[in-house]
């Protein structure tokens, strides 16, 4: 009898994804305004031209038409090159998952969030105690990704800083073995790439399969202001050849990395990141790129850098627009509050309308809940409320449903004036649904509890109980090869 | 937030319950009104239907703008959707005493600090008397006025007067501070709110008031707090419905009373706890019903006052507040809401901790800078400044630099050190910027004569609550 029963199942269900999708927009830059960053953006690439330190980049570009000046290693774009390589990016593509129930169709209109990255610091969830971050961290945030809807993808949310020159490829390992879904990780260097490709097909199964679905995409930052970095430009090379998506992300810090406005910080950063996908394109046509920028501030009194200013918005969800201008999928930056702790007023009030604008923004991709100190420091109960603003804001760009159900005029008509509808069979019927409980919600003796503790439980549970589906065993033990040959070559 | 479609089927339900159901209405001076103006009235029930066509008719009489006017005329509110103006919360009744840091009764000195504090914060539109002045027990509500017109330049909004005769008192005195009768009509400087009773029912004394007060040209807002799962349906959208047939009902006697009255329509439900019965201001599936309040007054071509701050939290300065507090300012600054109210209180609108008030004033501004436009400007797209740098260059040394960073904007409340490098809570700083206001910020005193005059009124207020009986307070 038991041999035709079913097992019971021996790993926790991964939740279906919820993403935000909302049909509603916020336009932060007109048509004309549109226009006239990209003009700037051409006029800065023809004129100024971005410095492209590696040899395969600069051969690649100079073939295809660009002014290449070998002694300072800076490329101008003529801007038909740019228009001609931008039109070969594709729009939409598909970023697979290790099962596929999970892969992220990038379309507009559905916003993916992920974890955040590259934290470096940990508050150890058994001593409490600040100490550096290690593969366990990124494998326990893997579980937890696992089991958040709102995470449609996962970043290494902090650095596996136990594993030395090869940690890029631990995190991955990590993030395979402990979440069914897509990776994104930020690995340099060429030999690097080339053990990340390895990986991502072990997973996908195939060459054709990574290809057809990839399980994993790459991230590359360029140098503020207008330089691409070596290590970043043998990885996105060798990832485009396998065709594995590839975003370039500028970080142009106003003031010191880039002029002091808003405006000018975005020519630059947008100048770094179209240099960089036009190079992919010349190099592989239709290679799956995505766009990124992500402003910060210099703070004037100590030139400290800051995520959050008072303007956030714009320099958040501006660079979105930036990027369907473009004809490329965006990848914007919500989360990571300049707080150095989590559940304090500052960590709530520097992200809570991150998720809001964001999704009315319209990006596909969407970084990163679950740091503090500005992208540096991981707290267990970190995530657990950022997913609580997440759940809020996707709530609210809802569609309501207006129908004769919900509009309920029988049960109007039935209470009357003056009565309460305590009593009626509808109020039983939806009040379960009617109220969502958030975080702050939980009752206990008929009080509300508080919401960081809560968090702080939920954090344990996830922990102690959420154990998501193994990578099937011979492609575990493939990714523990290749780790081993990895790091007997790049020590 | 809503389609035309959905809007439509909203507006429809409204219609359909006022003519089918109708409201409840207590008093019989306001019943007699509305059956002089072509309502049926059923004066044994007490309840009054109202057919689609005298709604619309009468809806359609209402002002779409209007100015709603300031102390000084710096401070006027043109309710013309092309500004968001934000309001204190009020009216709260509890107050975290800042010398013995213990939970007291409020008073008309906490409603004179918090007017001048509101008076000296740029994100604070309009003044609602945040606590009750309950050292007044009977004549509270034109102790709160005086108290606020005393300390304040800015728009001042009642949502405790109560009573034809106590809205006689406060017109009174918003004639005496707008000069004369035209003045007040043209740049009232007081307006009204008057809640509705869910399900379906008026208030008497709120509903004599709002005549008193339309009569002379004070706008009047009528506020729904429907409550989904108690007072109202278990649905956002039955609950929506009820709530506006209950605004709708009162602004329509107004417009028949006295047409061209300004009026303001205001949905404030909320989500019942259902193991608590509660009221929970704030909820993950009841955000939306706030911005489609907005849109449901919109639709009926009247201005709004939508609900953007209000926590259920009750500490301060903490993450719940601000995680409560940011969604519905930006989804109603995006709809186009003309007020809104909230900042300052905890605790579901009923316990005053000042920080509270600067904490909420630094959310507003980053909702306000995040909905403004982006300067595209070639100065602001720093071309020539860019080619000087180049690739892998620096910003420091550009006067360009030096000139924007001293534009720039931080918070106020954030990023500050102290002198051994530790951070300074923002709650921290928002007290001691309380502290500072209240000890150097001092408004425009009122002219003498109007003073004086002002605190005549509120006397006679007083005399007549003695002779009822109600006595005057402290």
């Amino acid at each position: 009898m038991t041999d035709t029963m079913d097992p019971a199942p021996t790993f926790s269900v991964t939740p279906p994804l919820e993403p935000i999708r909302s049909t509603r927009r916020v336009r932060f830059l007109d048509d004309d305004q549109l226009v006239r960053l990209q003009e700037a953006t051409l006029t800065v690439l023809e004129d100024v031209g971005v410095r492209f330190p590696n040899d395969a980049s600069l051969r690649i570009l100079g073939d295809s038409g660009c002014g290449v000046d070998v002694a300072t290693q800076v490329v101008r774009f003529p801007r038909d090159v740019v228009r001609r390589a931008m039109a070969l990016a594709p729009r939409s593509y598909t970023l697979g998952a290790r099962n596929p129930a999970f892969d992220l169709v990038l379309e507009e209109g559905t916003s993916y969030f992920t974890t955040d990255g590259c934290g470096v610091a940990v508050i150890d969830p058994d001593t409490g105690l600040e100490r550096p971050s290690r593969k366990e961290d990124v494998a326990r945030m893997a579980r937890v990704a696992d089991s958040l809807p709102s995470i449609g993808f996962m970043w290494p949310t902090v650095s596996a800083q136990d594993c030395g020159a090869t940690s890029q490829l631990h995190e991955m390992d990590a993030a395979y073995t402990n979440t069914v879904k897509h990776f994104q990780g930020m690995v340099m260097g060429e030999a690097a790439a080339r053990f990340a490709v390895e990986m991502a097909t072990v997973v996908a199964g195939s060459r054709e399969a990574l290809r057809d679905r990839p399980a994993f995409s790459n991230l590359i930052c360029s140098i503020a202001p207008l330089a691409q970095d070596h290590a970043g430009l043998e990885s996105a090379l060798v990832m485009a050849e396998a065709g594995i998506p590839v975003g370039f992300l500028s970080m142009p810090t106003l003031g010191t990395t880039a002029p002091s406005t808003s405006a000018g910080a975005f020519v630059v950063g947008d100048a770094e990141v179209i240099s960089g996908i036009v190079l992919l394109q010349l190099a592989y046509p239709g290679t799956p790129v995505f766009h990124s920028i992500m402003k910060a501030h210099a703070d004037p009194r100590t030139g400290a850098y800051v995520g959050y200013s008072i303007d956030s918005g714009i320099a958040r969800y501006a660079p979105v627009e930036i990027a369907h201008h473009w004809g490329v999928p965006s990848l914007a930056a919500c989360f990571g509050t300049d707080s150095t702790a989590a559940g304090t007023w500052l960590a709530a009030s520097d992200v809570a309308l991150d998720p809001l604008l964001g999704g009315l923004a319209g990006p596909e991709l969407v970084t990163g809940l679950g740091l503090d100190r500005t992208y540096t420091l991981l707290y267990p109960e970190g995530i657990f409320l950022d997913n609580e603003l997440y759940q809020r804001a996707r709530h609210s760009l809802m569609r309501m449903e207006i129908d004769d159900e919900t509009l309920a005029l029988d049960v109007i008509a039935n209470v009357g004036s003056g009565g309460h509808y305590l009593a009626e069979e509808h109020t039983r019927k939806h009040m379960r649904t009617s109220l969502k409980r958030g975080l702050e919600h939980d009752l206990v003796n008929g009080r509300y509890r508080d919401p960081i503790e809560v968090a702080r439980e939920r954090a344990a549970w996830v922990r102690a109980n959420h154990h998501p589906e193994p990578l099937e065993t011979a492609k575990a033990v493939e990714l523990t090869r290749i780790l081993d040959a990895a790091r007997a070559s790049m020590g | 937030m809503l389609d035309d479609g959905q809007l439509a089927d909203l507006r429809a339900a409204t219609l359909e319950i006022l003519e089918t159901v109708g409201v409840h209405v207590p008093s019989e001076r306001v019943r007699r009104e509305y059956e002089a103006h072509g309502a049926l009235v059923d004066h044994a029930s007490r309840v009054v239907r109202l057919l689609p066509d005298l709604v619309l008719s009468a809806v359609a009489r209402a002002p779409r703008t209007y100015t709603m006017g300031g102390r000084t005329p710096d401070f006027d509110l043109l309710l013309d959707g092309s500004a968001l103006y934000v309001a204190t919360d009020g009216c709260g009744i509890r107050v975290v005493d800042r010398e013995t840091g213990r939970v007291r009764a409020s008073t008309t000195a906490d409603v004179a600090d918090m007017a001048r504090v509101s008076d000296a914060l740029p994100a604070v539109g309009f003044y609602w008397p945040i606590v009750s002045a309950s050292d007044h027990p009977a004549t509270a509500p034109v102790h709160e006025l005086l108290a606020s017109y005393r300390n304040t330049v800015k728009h001042v909004q009642t949502e405790t007067v109560m009573g034809a005769r106590m809205a006689g008192h406060a017109v009174e005195m918003a004639r005496v501070l707008a000069g004369s009768e035209a003045a007040m009509r043209q740049r009232p400087p007081l307006s009204s709110l008057i809640c509705a009773i869910s399900p379906l029912a008026q208030d008497d004394e709120g509903m004599e008031a709002a005549l008193v007060f339309a009569e002379a040209g004070v706008p009047v807002g009528i506020m729904s707090m429907a409550n989904c799962g108690s007072t109202g349906p278990a649905t956002i959208a039955g609950n929506l419905a009820q709530g506006d047939a209950e605004i709708i009902a009162a602004l329509v006697l107004v417009q028949l009373v006295h047409p061209g009255a300004p009026v303001f329509h205001s949905m404030m439900p909320g989500v019942m706890d259902p193991r608590t019965g509660g009221f929970l201001t704030t909820s993950m599936s009841g955000e939306a019903a706030y911005g489609a309040g907005v849109e449901m007054a919109h639709a009926w071509g009247v201005p709004t006052l939508a609900g953007v701050f209000g926590t259920d939290a009750l500490e301060p300065g903490g993450w719940q507040v601000a995680a409560e507090s940011a969604v519905n300012l930006t989804l109603c600054g995006l709809l186009g809401a003309e007020t809104g109210s909230g900042m300052g209180l905890l605790d579901a609108c009923t316990l005053l901790v000042h920080e509270q008030l600067v904490l909420d004033a630094d959310l507003h501004e980053r909702v306000r800078m995040d909905l403004a436009r982006l300067d595209t400007t070639p100065a602001a797209m720093a071309l020539d400044v860019i080619r000087e740098v180049g690739p892998r260059g620096h910003y420091l040394y550009q006067p360009h630099t030096r000139e924007g960073l001293r534009a720039m904007r931080f918070s106020s409340l954030t990023g500050r050190r102290a002198p051994d490098g530790t951070v300074v809570e923002p709650r921290d700083v928002a007290r001691a910027t309380v502290d500072r206001l209240l000890l150097e910020h001092h408004p425009e005193p009122l002219d003498e004569r109007v003073a004086a005059e002002l605190a005549r009124i509120v006397a006679a207020a007083d005399a007549e609550a003695v002779a009822d009986g109600g006595g005057g307070g402290a």
